[in-house]
């Protein structure tokens, strides 16, 4: 009879390798082609000598074979270490950036040439940073690639990845290439300044700066009437009530604070950057807009939050101060034109989702037929809702064939249809152009905003 | 076929209109180095035909390609030259026609294994250059000292060529291996 051996199991998790394929996979240094050369020229010439009874060609291999010996006699053991650096500090588009890369030498031998090169975003500006870098860096030092520049549009741009490729000994190993990650600098937006003197159409809180048409604890004077049981002292107006000798209250209308969203369409991308002084692209005008308008009415202190139009529907909460400024910067670093056919579901994005007090502010270039749908239904919803045309002026489409021309124009005619159709709703439409754009528009939002709500 | 054409004139324009000063001298050493180890190996017969263009030729190629096996090549070409002219057209194997091509020939190998990792449209530092410039200085000093007494000896010994060249040819083989078992060893 015998024993039924119990069926041999597989380990779960692989055996860790074995030292010799460590051995073979670990060493960072290979000989190059002229090692090899010299092995070969110093074997021949030195067999050709023998053969010919030449020592004249004996000679000839004897540098060959003193310059490996040289360059040989000390090898090396580890990999260089390559960082690259990029400031951390806040940097405006337009403004100074500050990268580099650094090659350490852990090793005892120097390294007789680094090759460094980086690949950089096309928005920093930094002269010869596509060319690679030849230096040497001493034993247990370090050689430091100065890549000063300037950052010429908004966004996380990436300095790396960067690579460096050593050869020591002579030129006789060569190291394989050694690839560090990017690092990211962010570069905020320019803001343009921006200023609106309008009223704001509701506000939302109690406090604030904004005086609001409820009389209440206030600054603005809203009118002098007869002292009633419960109005405070100091309210007493004192030459009104010597006159008409009975007393009088001043009555002043109460500070609100409101809140303001700004809803960026994302669904499309229209127009090419040129950079911080140059052409701006649908997304540029957004982010620049948006990035003013924040802050004209942060530091206002209204509550400012920020939504997303497309498929990803990223939103910032509303709040207020110089944290939120700095928040929505960050925030607006990050966006991206929206190139999926997915668009924005009515379960991401609805009128719901608007506080009804809050000022839409709608950042959109109106070419996809969903913006207008969306500001059609924020307007009916009863939002006090503005368009901001961020389309460049001269924006078409690229010239594929004869009938481009005349489909322009058709497209054009239609967009400028909607956009009447728009105002006809009551959404006020109006092309950013810095200081004051909203002004004419936030009047007739402030005149809506007082009259009766309800359909 | 024409859009290749095309493609290569284009590369050739943007690697014109890139490349930068220190990689061009190294390379333009190179070709120096070699095409005068050439003239001072081949017999003057022959250089001083139409030929010259081919040994030219071959000179010039390891500056243009010195990642390929044109270096190997160009130094055989050069090593083969010297042979021909010291057996076929019997010249005498003068002093200063050693040491002038040991020199050449290691100055462009080591600068082509130094071009070979340094590329064309690189931003290179002095002192990568003079570095290396230098410790090839070193090697050429010491085999040419090593050149001048072997040859003294040999002429002193009168005759006994084949005898040192026999000696110092074994010698320099098992260097040469004890030096290769001791690289693979350490790798």
């Amino acid at each position: 009879m015998t024993a039924i051996e119990p069926p041999s199991l597989r380990a779960a998790v692989p055996p860790p390798a074995s030292a010799a394929d460590e051995g073979w996979a670990a060493p960072a240094w290979v000989p190059t082609r002229a090692l090899g050369r010299t092995v070969l020229l110093t074997g021949l010439l030195l067999v050709l000598g023998v053969a010919l009874g030449r020592v004249d060609l004996v000679l000839l291999a004897a540098p060959f074979a003193i310059g490996a010996a040289i360059g040989l006699r000390r090898m090396p053991r580890s990999a260089p270490e390559l960082t690259v650096d990029a400031a951390e500090e806040h940097i405006v588009e337009g403004g100074e950036v500050g990268a580099g890369l650094t090659v350490a030498n852990p090793d005892v031998i120097p390294y007789d040439l680094v090759v460094v090169r980086t690949r950089t975003s096309p928005w920093l500006d930094l002269p010869d940073a596509d060319r690679p870098f030849a230096v040497t860096v001493a034993p247990d030092g370090w050689t430091a690639v100065e890549l000063p520049g300037r950052a010429t549009r908004w966004g996380r741009h990436e300095v790396g990845p960067a690579a460096a490729r050593v050869a020591a000994c002579g030129g006789l190993l060569a190291c394989r290439p050694v690839v560090t990650p990017a690092r990211r600098v962010r570069v905020y937006p320019e803001t343009e300044p921006f200023a609106a003197t309008e009223a704001m159409p509701a506000a939302a809180g109690l406090v604030g700066n904004h005086r609001s048409r409820r009389p209440g604890e206030g600054g603005e004077l809203a009118g002098v009437r007869p002292f009633a049981p419960g109005d405070r002292l100091r309210r007493i107006d004192w030459r009104v009530s010597l006159r008409t000798r009975d007393l009088h209250v001043a009555s002043t209308l109460s500070d609100r604070d409101a809140e303001v969203l700004l809803l960026l369409d994302v669904l499309g991308e229209a127009g090419a950057s040129g950079g911080v002084k140059g052409r701006a692209s649908v997304l540029d005008t957004t982010v620049r807009a948006a990035a003013a308008i924040a802050e004209h009415y942060l530091q206002r202190g209204d509550r400012v939050s920020l939504m997303e139009y497309g498929s990803s529907a990223r939103r910032l909460r509303a709040a207020t101060g110089r944290r939120q400024y700095l928040t929505v910067l960050e925030w607006l670093l990050d966006v991206r034109a929206d190139t999926g056919d997915q668009g924005p579901h009515e379960h991401v994005f609805g009128a719901h989702h608007v506080s009804s007090d809050a000022l839409v502010v709608v950042l959109t270039p109106l070419v996809d037929p969903r913006s207008a749908d969306m500001l059609a239904g924020l307007t009916q919803s009863g939002r006090f809702t503005v368009a901001v045309d961020t389309l460049p002026a001269g924006a078409a489409p690229p010239n594929r064939s004869t009938w481009t021309p005349l489909a322009t124009r058709l497209w054009r005619m239609e967009r400028e249809n909607v956009l009447g159709r728009l105002r006809e709703h009551g959404v006020p439409v109006v092309t950013w152009a810095g200081a004051g754009s909203l002004d004419l528009v936030l009047r007739d939002v402030s005149r809506l905003a007082s009259a009766p709500r309800g359909r | 076929m024409l859009d290749g054409i095309t493609r290569r004139i284009e590369r050739t324009r943007t690697v014109a209109a890139r490349a930068t000063a220190l990689p061009l001298l190294v390379r333009g050493g190179i070709a120096l180095a070699f095409v005068l180890a050439l003239l001072v190996a081949w017999p003057s017969a022959l250089t001083s035909t139409r030929y010259v263009v081919l040994l030219g030729l071959a000179g010039v190629y390891p500056a243009i390609a010195p990642r390929g096996r044109g270096v190997t090549f160009a130094v055989l070409v050069v090593v083969g030259g010297w042979i021909l002219d010291t057996t076929w057209y019997d010249a005498r194997v003068a002093l200063w026609r050693v040491l002038s091509l040991a020199a050449l020939l290691y100055v462009g190998h080591t600068l082509a294994a130094l071009a070979a990792v340094l590329p064309y449209d690189a931003l290179v530092n002095v002192d990568v250059v003079g570095g290396w410039l230098v410790r090839a200085l070193l090697v050429v000093l010491i085999s040419a000292v090593l050149t001048v007494i072997t040859l003294g000896l040999t002429a002193e010994l009168a005759g006994g060529a084949f005898l040192v060249a026999t000696l110092v040819g074994l010698a320099a083989a098992v260097a040469v291996t004890l030096l290769l078992g001791r690289l693979l060893r350490r790798s």
